[in-house]
């Protein structure tokens, strides 16, 4: 597959602190990949996807060595409208981010920046309403709606601009459980339909195992692994030692392997655990 | 053990008239740690803002330490009652230095200077705030420490019943154990009767030891935290999952493991002990 | 937030507005022209009871937009403050004329007839203004009124600017809300302060207001760059909502109306003197 995004020996360092942000980072991100990014809170999650979006150095004082590359392009060389065609960004919060007054508005107003047409703007304003399941709330003011709402349209008003890769930034930290799945499954959707590229940091490791295809963890301004969640999870002790919380099935089938029990390979599925649990449960009954 | 608060057939309107709590009765003892859990919308913020009289129940009645919150001009001696911590440090911070934040409190409801010196070194070193920082503008720390600002503030009245309202969003892992042995420890050495609003099932599997549902303004279940995530099936009615380990203990039932499962060292000892038996 | 369907008032920014109302069938620009007009004809009108007349006629409209009026109870403190400040400070300082004629007298102090007649214009012309700007508030969306701007050609980034500054103060007097709960929670009795312990609370309230707007405008710049809107080069671009309006004949009808009562009514106050207050029945009666 295609490598849509290039970070070569990344050095990035905000004026106001004496330590680099994100220090000799080196990815490859290719085309149509889901991938969960993860680390501690100050390790440089957020610094690391601002400088994919090109908010940094765009829009941060710092100093910056190294290169990143868009779609074979240098991010220092693409304006903001560029960069909108590009890369999409959510935020945490979904009410700093909103520009308008209503929600119709708001999804508009991207499109409207990046130049497109009225009559354009009009077709996409359903299609993006469609797939984020907000066709009833077109006509009203965003601050009126749920936070699991909010964030939808905080998605759809970037996904409206039709970008090729979207990057979430701990998209469902103020949400409910509901609110946090609607927006996990958005993300599925758009990454298996739109055959997008998604970046999603958050802290909350279970929904972000099990579909991301690869995993990135952060720390110390480092890149510490990339990996299929599979490999990913293979040292768990070691996630636990940096404060991650890794979800229980995979705490429970690292506990398996440790003692023998399992050989196979790791799986995020609870499902999948509870089975082989079942199994070795049943096994031993049999014997006995 | 004695009722700290009392919660007798409360209904709260807002002024536009949307119910968002439809009779709640329920009783808070002395020492105990709970969670209230719930939908966004299902009403645990307003609900934990009747506790200490921030708004008035429209039927029904709260009782804080025997004390009627509808009553006029009873702020005083309710915020020494119950102590409420909002979501965001930014909205409760309002003097240039942390030693006044937290001596605001003790001089709002009177106590004297000597009495007020006492309670701001106090609460300060109970929530781990170094001496350096007291004379610091709240504004410039970093949010963890913010937060532990407005936890301190809120100490100074040694309120019987903390609320603290979503402790742990927008923080890691590590950092929401932090806070919340931190709370555990007011619990348990100094004796606050804590009440946390979260949706981290974890973290309330971890830490609480009584779990209050609500569901559209009204209480669906109200037990010891073992005995809540128990009943999955209800819970759902909630929408609220039940913490994984429990979940895989609850499919393991059938070979001898319990369904109140609440961490994974407790799923792996039970589930060690199961295939030798 | 569950029973928002069958409510009849609906909040904004700034204030409540009907659901469902006859006039959001006319656009944006002719609501506008409805404010300007009925909320200022009455300046040039110098007689009480005809501007009482408008303020009458915009209860009317209330009605007929079916905007609850309740919801003006909210306003009665600044209508009724205008009010009393009107009266004192004419009462108070009536200036000097020989041709004042004492009519009465309050604490002690005589009471002129042509400075009452001043006070009751100059109110008259204030309530029908404050109530004029409540309907169009309690008539229209902010969306409508920056539609409305729009279409009269007001650059893009002034709209936008104007609109970015309504969502701030909305959620000023949000934060300010919550501020205020925080310290009735830390033991603040805002009812048992002295008014002067207040004023000073007030500036107290600017450091966590301050704090959050700061943090609020570093997030509000990081998401307009991300949307891929720089002030550089906003040159020609769609404006998507207005294409959501249309002009219609009643639309032309009450414009061409409204534009001609105003012409009609400067018209015939400069050339005839009309509504001046010596046309005045309370002069009359006052005299």
């Amino acid at each position: 597959m295609e490598k849509i995004i290039e970070i070569n020996q990344l050095t990035w360092q905000y004026t106001d602190t004496d330590h680099p942000a994100l220090e000799d980072v080196s990815l490859e991100i290719e085309e149509n990949m889901f991938i969960g990014v993860c680390g501690p809170n100050e390790s440089g999650k957020t610094t690391l996807v601002s400088c994919i979006k090109g908010l940094i150095p765009h829009n941060f004082i710092g100093s910056y060595k190294g290169e990143v590359r868009l779609f074979g392009k240098n991010i220092r060389d693409l304006n903001a409208q560029e960069l909108a065609k590009y890369v999409g960004f959510v935020f945490a919060d979904p009410e700093a981010q909103f520009t308008s007054m209503s929600v119709e508005e708001e999804l508009a107003f991207g499109m409207e920046n990046i130049g497109l047409g009225s009559d354009e703007i009009k077709e996409r304003i359903q299609w993006v309403a469609d797939i984020t399941g907000l066709e009833s709330l077109l006509d009203k003011s965003p601050y009126d709606l749920s936070g699991g709402q909010k964030q939808r349209v905080a998605i759809a008003s970037v996904l409206a601009m039709q970008p090729r890769v979207i990057i979430l930034d701990e998209p469902t930290s103020m949400l409910d459980p509901i609110g946090k799945d609607s927006i996990f499954n958005i993300c599925a959707r758009m990454k298996e339909e739109l055959h997008m590229t998604i970046i999603m940091v958050e802290h909350t490791l279970d929904r972000l195992a099990r579909l991301s295809d690869r995993l990135i963890l952060v720390h110390q301004g480092k890149i510490a692994r990339y990996a299929e969640p599979e490999r990913f999870f293979e040292n768990v002790g070691e996630l636990l030692e940096l404060g991650l919380n890794p979800p229980a099935s995979i705490v429970f089938l690292d506990q398996l392997k440790q003692a023998g029990l399992y050989d196979g390979p790791m799986t995020t599925s609870v499902e999948e655990t509870i089975e082989i649990a079942q199994s070795i449960c049943a096994r031993k009954e049999a014997i006995k | 053990m004695t009722d700290v608060i009392e919660v007798k057939d409360m209904h709260f309107a807002y002024r536009d008239g949307t119910e968002a709590l439809k009779g709640i009765d329920l009783t808070i003892k002395s020492g105990e740690f709970i969670a209230l859990i719930g939908q966004n919308g299902a009403g645990k913020t307003t609900f934990a803002k009747t506790l200490n009289g921030l708004l008035k129940p429209s039927q029904g009645y709260v009782k804080c330490g025997g004390i009627d919150t509808s009553q006029k001009r009873v702020i005083k001696k309710l915020v020494k009652e119950v102590g409420y911590v909002f979501q965001n440090p930014d909205h409760q911070l309002f003097n240039n230095e942390v030693r006044k934040e937290i001596a605001y409190a003790p001089k709002n409801v009177g106590l004297s200077e000597e009495e007020i010196e006492e309670r701001v070194t106090e609460a300060a070193a109970v929530a781990g705030i170094k001496e350096d920082y007291l004379s610091m503008h709240p504004f410039f720390l970093p949010k963890g420490l913010r937060q532990r600002v407005s936890i301190a503030s809120i100490l100074a009245l040694r309120p019987k019943v903390i609320i603290v309202d979503e402790p742990t969003t927008g923080q890691d892992y590590r950092q929401s154990v932090e806070i919340m042995e931190f709370l555990k420890k007011l619990n348990e050495e100094r004796g606050h009767t804590i009440i946390i609003i979260t949706h981290e099932m974890d973290i309330v599997a971890k830490f609480a030891k009584r779990v209050i549902v609500l569901c559209q303004g009204k209480i669906l279940l109200d037990g010891d935290t073992k005995e809540v995530f128990s009943q999955p099936d209800v819970l759902a009615k909630a929408y609220v999952k039940v913490p994984e380990a429990t979940r895989i203990a609850q499919a393991l039932n059938r070979f001898g493991i319990s369904r109140d499962v609440l961490s994974s060292d407790e799923l792996w000892d039970q589930f060690q002990s199961a295939i030798s038996r | 937030m569950e029973g928002a369907q069958n409510k009849k008032m609906m909040k904004t920014l700034l204030a409540l507005i009907p659901v469902e109302s006859p006039l959001y069938s006319f656009h944006p620009v002719s609501r506008l022209l409805l404010f300007v007009i009925t909320g200022f004809i009455p300046l040039f009108i110098n007689m009480p009871e005809l501007n009482f007349m408008f303020a009458v006629l915009v209860l009317l409209l209330f009605i007929y937009s079916k905007v609850a009026l309740s919801s003006l109870k909210m306003y009665l403190p600044v209508i009724i403050c205008a009010g009393i400040f009107t009266f004192l400070t004419f009462i108070f300082f009536p200036g000097k004329d020989p041709n004042y004629q004492v009519i009465g007298h309050i604490f002690g102090l005589p009471l002129y007839d042509q400075p009452i007649m001043n006070a009751c214009i100059a109110y008259s012309k204030i309530l029908a203004l404050l109530l004029s700007s409540i309907f169009y508030f309690s008539t229209n969306r902010e969306r409508d009124i920056l539609a409305a701007l729009r279409t009269l050609k007001m650059p893009f980034v002034a709209s936008y600017v104007l609109g970015l500054s309504l969502r701030s103060a909305g959620m000023f007097l949000e934060d300010l809300h919550t501020v205020r709960e925080a310290e009735q929670a830390r033991g603040l009795d805002y009812a048992a302060l002295k008014f002067t312990d207040k004023v000073k609370l007030y500036s107290m309230y600017i450091i966590p207001l301050l704090s959050l707007a700061l943090r609020r405008s570093d997030e509000i710049s990081n998401a307009l760059y991300v949307k891929g809107y720089s002030m550089k080069n906003s040159g020609k671009r769609a404006d998507y909502i207005l294409t959501k309006y249309h002009f219609s004949a009643a639309d032309v009808v009450s414009c061409v109306i409204l534009v001609l009562l105003l012409f009609l009514i400067i018209y015939f106050k400069y050339r005839y003197q009309w509504f001046d207050a010596n046309h005045s029945l309370l002069q009359t009666l006052l005299k």
